[in-house]
């Protein structure tokens, strides 16, 4: 698979694991900042909880990735899809404690 | 939902904090070389579209650059994105957690396959949003209220902006797939010969 499309997946594998709840106005829709920004408006939450932090954190790692994507695959870029599934992996714990 | 079609490009050298990653599509000057180097279809796109609104020192680089080499990953870039479709696609058929990305990301590819299409195959290329039923021969097969759900899916999702989507429209839009699939095969063929 391309960078490219390993990008949408990653995001999609995110999306996912935020929307197994039941938000009671919207999903989230993507991880542009402005799509994370109406989440958080119309569900009412705290823009400083941990579990905002972490989609706001995998969404500027995938910002990253995008800038990186038509160059050779470097450390940079591995060590930051391995924090992207970091990341997913505490959303995850994060979404199973609420 | 019409909103601008256009987009804001800054050529920077180096971390440049004037310009936004949320309103700017920001390259640097390395990066519009390699994209002009290897044909791709973003250079062509700029090299024949782009306006220049503003330069610190009054020059127009890009006007400044000799036409983009050939496009030759016209059959990689087709293939790329039918495979982007079928992803979201079966992404839909399996939860609906992620629907308005998958619809978005179904837009993306469609437009995009479109574009590359056009560029590889037609004396017109066409990087507008509605570049999928623009192909004069073959535009894609699919009704106007559905492509502009898929549309409004993508502004959603990168713009944040909009009403969201309903289940019918969205279960109207996935009735048309398949259509959609069959087109993007056929064009490939068309690639292919």
């Amino acid at each position: 698979m391309s960078e490219f499309s390993n990008r949408i997946e990653a995001q999609r594998q995110i999306l996912r694991i935020v929307n197994r709840r039941s938000w009671g106005g919207e999903q989230l829709f993507s991880l542009s900042s402005k799509a994370i920004s109406r989440w958080v408006d119309i569900n009412r939450l705290d823009a400083s909880a941990q579990m905002v932090c972490l989609v706001t954190a995998a969404a500027e790692k995938l910002f990253f990735l995008a800038n990186k994507s038509q160059e050779q695959v470097s450390e940079d870029y591995r060590a930051t899809s391995i924090a992207i599934a970091a990341i997913a992996s505490l959303l995850e714990t994060e979404m199973g404690e609420d | 939902m019409p909103t601008s079609d256009i987009d804001l490009l800054a050529i920077v050298d180096g971390m440049d904090k004037r310009f936004d990653p949320n309103v700017y599509s920001i390259y640097s000057y390395d990066r519009i070389h390699a994209l002009w180097h290897e044909g791709n279809p973003f250079a062509w796109h700029l090299s024949l579209e782009a306006r220049l609104l503003f330069a610190s020192d009054g020059t127009d680089f890009l006007a400044s650059l000799a036409s983009p080499a050939p496009y030759q990953n016209r059959l990689f870039d087709c293939e790329k994105f039918h495979k982007l479709f079928h992803g979201a696609v079966a992404s839909i058929l399996l939860s609906r957690s992620t629907l308005v990305f998958d619809l978005s990301t179904i837009f993306l590819s469609i437009r995009n396959f479109a574009t590359c299409f056009s560029l590889g195959l037609t004396v017109r290329p066409d990087f507008s949003r509605d570049s999928a039923r623009r192909l004069s021969e073959d535009p894609v097969p699919i009704s106007q209220i559905s492509y502009s759900t898929l549309e409004n899916a993508r502004i959603l999702c990168t713009r944040g902006i909009g009403d969201n989507i309903s289940s019918a429209d969205a279960s109207r839009a996935i009735s048309e797939f398949g259509a959609v699939d069959a087109w993007m095969f056929g064009l490939i063929k068309k690639v292919k010969q």
